[in-house]
C-alpha cells in the first residue's frame, strides 16, 4: 500500500523534475536560488544580471522577490523549514541574527578562491562580519537621505534644502509654499522615522542603541523629539497625521508619492526607484541638522548584503555568483547605483562615466558626505525592529491624531522599548 | 444510526473491528486523499500548534518549553493583546446584527415574488463571492481614501469627508461596511427560509386583517428564528476570524495607531512579523476557545428565543 503511493508520489515528482530540466537548458547545473526584497525597478536590475551570468556559463538562478514587510516572515518560514534560497539579501538589522543561529553561512573560507575582494572598501566589509567573520557581502554603501521634489521648490521660489539647513529652516519653506499657492506640505511627518530619529539622537552626540543592546537615548530626548515634531505639524510645515496614516511602506504610498509633501525622509541609493515612479525631478540631500554646529549624524552604512544559506548544498556556487554580481562591470552597468554605490574601486570607477543624471546625483551625495559622516553605529538588538514597527510607529501617530501628548509619549516610548528589550522571547 | 448499529453488534461479535476494516476498505481507500491531507495538513499542524503554545519558538532555534508563560502573560502584561481584543469584539457586536438585519431586509424585499428573481439573488450574492479577496480590500481603500470615491459623491453635498481608511475614528467603520455588504450568503438563506414558512399562516392573518408589521413581528420572524440562529452562529465565527480586509486595508500594520488591529492581525504579526510562534499558537487557541465560549452559550441561550415549529 504504502510502496505504491511513495511510488506514485516518486513518480509524479520525477515528471515534475524532469519538465523542469526540460525548460532549464543547463540540466547539469544545479539552479541556484536567490531571494531579495525591493520594488520592480530592483527586480528588472537584478534578472538583468542573473540572465547575463548564465549567458556568461554560470548556472540558472531562480530568483524571487517581496516587499520588505513581506520579506522576512518568508525568509524565516524558508529557513525553518530547511528550505531557504541559496543566496539570500541580507540586512544590517537581521544579520547578526540570522548569523549567529548559523541560518547564514561565513563566508571566509571562499574569500580569494570563489569570492574576490581585493579591491572592496573596507568599512562595508567590516559592516558584513558578525564576531569577526564575514558573513554578508554589501552590494553598496548608502546612507539615509532626503527625497526632495525640485519643482515644488522652484514654484515657491525657496532654494532646495541643503548640508546646513536646519529643522526650524523648514518653517520659512512652509511660509513660501503656503504663499505660492504650491498645495502640499514642505515635509512628511518624519516623527516616526527611526532612521531620522537615529539621525537626529546622533546629532545631539546619542545613538539609538548600545553595542550591548540596550537603548542609548534617555527619555527626555524622545520627549524633545515629539515635542518639535508636534510643532512642526501645528504649524503647517509637515502633513497631518491623517495624511502621514496613509504612507504603509512601499514607495507608491510615500508622501512625495502621493502628492501630499515634497520632501521625506529616505535612503540616498531609492533615488532611481523615486525617480521611476514621479514625474517631477527627484533630488536627494542630507537631514535636516539640529543646528549648523552640530555633527551631521550620517553614516555610509551597507545598504545590504548577499548572504549564502547555512543549509545550501551550493555554496560555493552561490559565492560565485555573489562575486560576479559585485565585481562584475557588466552586472555593475545593469544594477547601477539602484542598491547604493558599488563597494569595489575598480567597479566604481568603470561604473561612473556611465550613469544618468540621478545616479550621478546619488554617487556624488554619498561620496561627499565628507564632514557630515560619524562611525557605523554597532548592528541593532533582535528587538529593533519590534520596537520600530509595533511600538515607535504607533506612538508617533497617537501624538499625530491627539490621543497622547508629546511628553506622554515620550515616556511611554522609552519605558515600551525598555520592555520589550528585556522580554525574554 | 451507524454507531447505535455498530456497539449491538461489536456486543454480540468479537470480530466486529477487523470485518468492519474489511468491509469499509474500499471507503477507505477513496477516502484516503483526503485522509492524508486532513491528518497531515490540519490535524498535524493543530495539534502541534497546541505544543508550541507551551513553547518560545522563533522558527530559527528549536522550540523552548516555557509552561503556561504565554497564556500569562496574555491575560496579565500584554496591552496589545486587550487593544486587539476590544477592536475584534466591537466588529463583531456591530457588524454581525447589521448584517443580518441587511441581508434579512434584502430577502424579504426578494421574497415578494418579483420577476428575474434568479438574476437578483445572483448579483445580490456577488459580494459575498468576491468579499473577502484582496482585490476588494484594496479596492475598499480607494474608495475611503481622502480623494476617494466616497468623498468625491460628497463634495457636491458641501461635505468635505475625511480620509475614512486613515482616521482611527472611522477606520473599523469601514471594515464594518465592508463585512455588511458581503450580505449574499445569509441572504440566501434567509430566503430559504421564508420558502419554507406555511402560506396558510399568512392567509389566516389576511383573514384576521392584520398588518403587515404585525404580520413581520408575529409569523415571519418567530418562524425564521431557527434560520437567523443558524447565521447568527456562522456570522459570529466568521467575524471573529476575519482577516484579510483589516490585512490589506492596513498594510498589516492594524493603522492607523491600533485601530483595526483586529486579533487574528495581532496574532500574525507576532508569529510572522516578531517570530514568536510560540505565543502566536497561544493566541490562536485562545481564539479557538473563545468562539466556542460563544457558540456555547448561543446554544444554551436559543432555547428562549428559537422556535421551532415541529
Amino acid at each position: 500500500m504504502t510502496i505504491r503511493l511513495d511510488r506514485r508520489q516518486f513518480l509524479l515528482g520525477s515528471t515534475a523534475l524532469a519538465a523542469a530540466a526540460g525548460i532549464s537548458p543547463a540540466f547539469a547545473q544545479q539552479a541556484l536560488r536567490l531571494i531579495f526584497w525591493g520594488s520592480q525597478a530592483r527586480a528588472d536590475r537584478t534578472y538583468g544580471v542573473t540572465d547575463l551570468y548564465a549567458q556568461a556559463g554560470g548556472p540558472e538562478i531562480e530568483g524571487e522577490f517581496l516587499a520588505w514587510n513581506d520579506y522576512w516572515p518568508k525568509l524565516a518560514t524558508q529557513t525553518a523549514g530547511g528550505n531557504a534560497p541559496d543566496v539570500i539579501q541580507m540586512d544590517y538589522r537581521y544579520i547578526v541574527e540570522y548569523a549567529t543561529r548559523q541560518a547564514i553561512a561565513p563566508l571566509d573560507e571562499f574569500v580569494g578562491g570563489a569570492l574576490q575582494l581585493a579591491d572592496f572598501d573596507q568599512d562595508q566589509l567590516d559592516g558584513g562580519k558578525v564576531d569577526g567573520k564575514l558573513y554578508g557581502i554589501s552590494l553598496g554603501a548608502n546612507s539615509v537621505a532626503l527625497m526632495i521634489n525640485t519643482a515644488d521648490f522652484e514654484k515657491a521660489g525657496v532654494p532646495v534644502p541643503g548640508p546646513t539647513t536646519t529643522y526650524a529652516d523648514f518653517e520659512a519653506m512652509a511660509d513660501a509654499f503656503a504663499a505660492a499657492g504650491v498645495g502640499k506640505k514642505v515635509l512628511a511627518d518624519g516623527s516616526g522615522s527611526e532612521p531620522m530619529f537615529e539621525n537626529w539622537l546622533r546629532q545631539r552626540g546619542k545613538a539609538l542603541y548600545t553595542a550591548e543592546g540596550g537603548l542609548a537615548w534617555e527619555e527626555g530626548d524622545a520627549i524633545d523629539w515629539f515635542t518639535m515634531w508636534a510643532g512642526l505639524r501645528d504649524k503647517g510645515v509637515c502633513v497631518n497625521a491623517e495624511d502621514q496614516a496613509l504612507d504603509t511602506g512601499p514607495l507608491e504610498t510615500t508622501m512625495l508619492t502621493l502628492n501630499k509633501a515634497s520632501v521625506i525622509p529616505s535612503n540616498s541609493n531609492q533615488l532611481v526607484a523615486f525617480q521611476a515612479i514621479n514625474q517631477d525631478r527627484i533630488t536627494i540631500s542630507n537631514f535636516p541638522r539640529i543646528a549648523t554646529d552640530a555633527p551631521g549624524g550620517h553614516y555610509r552604512k551597507p545598504s545590504m548584503f548577499f548572504s549564502v544559506a547555512g543549509g545550501s548544498g551550493n555554496k560555493e556556487e552561490a559565492a560565485k555568483f555573489v562575486s560576479y554580481f559585485v565585481n562584475s562591470p557588466d552586472a555593475s552597468k545593469v544594477l547601477g547605483v539602484e542598491r547604493g554605490i558599488p563597494c569595489s574601486k575598480s567597479v566604481r570607477e568603470a561604473l561612473a562615466p556611465t550613469l544618468d543624471e540621478q545616479s550621478q546625483i546619488a554617487l556624488n551625495f554619498v561620496a561627499n558626505l565628507g564632514p557630515l559622516l560619524g562611525a557605523l553605529p554597532p548592528s541593532p538588538p533582535a528587538k529593533a525592529g519590534e520596537i520600530d514597527a509595533s511600538l515607535f510607529r504607533v506612538i508617533s501617530r497617537e501624538v499625530g491624531f491627539g490621543a497622547r501628548s508629546a511628553e506622554d509619549a515620550g515616556k511611554a516610548l522609552f519605558s515600551g522599548a525598555n520592555d520589550i528589550l528585556s522580554r525574554a522571547s | 444510526m451507524v454507531a447505535e448499529a455498530g456497539t449491538t453488534r461489536r456486543a454480540v461479535d468479537s470480530g466486529w473491528w477487523s470485518r468492519a476494516l474489511a468491509n469499509n476498505a474500499p471507503g477507505y481507500l477513496f477516502l484516503l486523499p483526503w485522509l492524508i491531507g486532513f491528518l497531515g495538513l490540519t490535524i498535524g499542524p493543530i495539534v502541534t500548534s497546541l505544543y508550541l503554545s507551551f513553547t518560545n519558538f522563533d522558527l530559527l532555534t528549536a522550540p523552548r518549553w516555557v509552561g503556561a508563560d504565554n497564556y500569562i502573560r496574555m491575560f496579565t502584561n500584554d496591552a496589545k493583546f486587550l487593544a486587539s481584543m476590544r477592536v475584534t469584539l466591537f466588529f463583531v457586536i456591530f457588524s454581525v446584527p447589521l448584517k443580518l438585519a441587511f441581508a434579512l431586509g434584502v430577502a424579504l424585499l426578494l421574497n415578494r415574488g418579483m420577476k428575474g428573481l434568479p438574476v437578483y439573488r445572483a448579483l445580490f450574492y456577488l459580494p459575498s463571492l468576491l468579499g473577502a479577496s484582496v482585490a476588494i480590500a484594496i479596492l475598499w481603500r480607494q474608495l475611503f481614501a481622502g480623494d476617494g470615491v466616497v468623498n468625491q459623491f460628497l463634495a457636491p453635498l458641501g461635505i468635505v469627508g475625511p480620509s475614512w481608511i486613515s482616521n482611527p475614528r472611522y477606520s473599523l467603520w469601514t471594515l464594518i461596511i465592508l463585512s455588511i455588504w458581503q450580505f449574499g450568503s445569509p441572504m440566501i438563506i434567509f430566503l430559504a427560509g421564508l420558502r419554507q414558512i406555511p402560506q396558510d399562516m399568512y392567509e389566516a392573518a389576511s383573514l384576521e386583517g392584520a398588518s403587515k408589521w404585525r404580520v413581520f413581528w408575529r409569523i415571519t420572524l418567530p418562524m425564521l428564528t431557527p434560520v437567523v440562529f443558524f447565521n447568527a452562529i456562522i456570522q459570529t465565527i466568521e467575524a471573529f476570524k476575519s482577516f484579510t480586509p483589516a490585512f490589506i486595508i492596513s498594510a498589516g500594520t492594524g493603522n492607523p495607531i491600533n485601530s483595526t488591529l483586529f486579533y487574528t492581525l495581532y496574532l500574525y504579526q507576532e508569529a510572522f512579523g516578531f517570530f514568536r510562534m510560540g505565543y502566536a499558537s497561544a493566541l490562536a487557541w485562545f481564539l479557538l476557545l473563545l468562539v466556542a465560549c460563544f457558540t456555547a452559550f448561543s446554544f444554551l441561550t436559543s432555547k428562549y428565543w428559537v422556535h421551532y415549529d415541529d
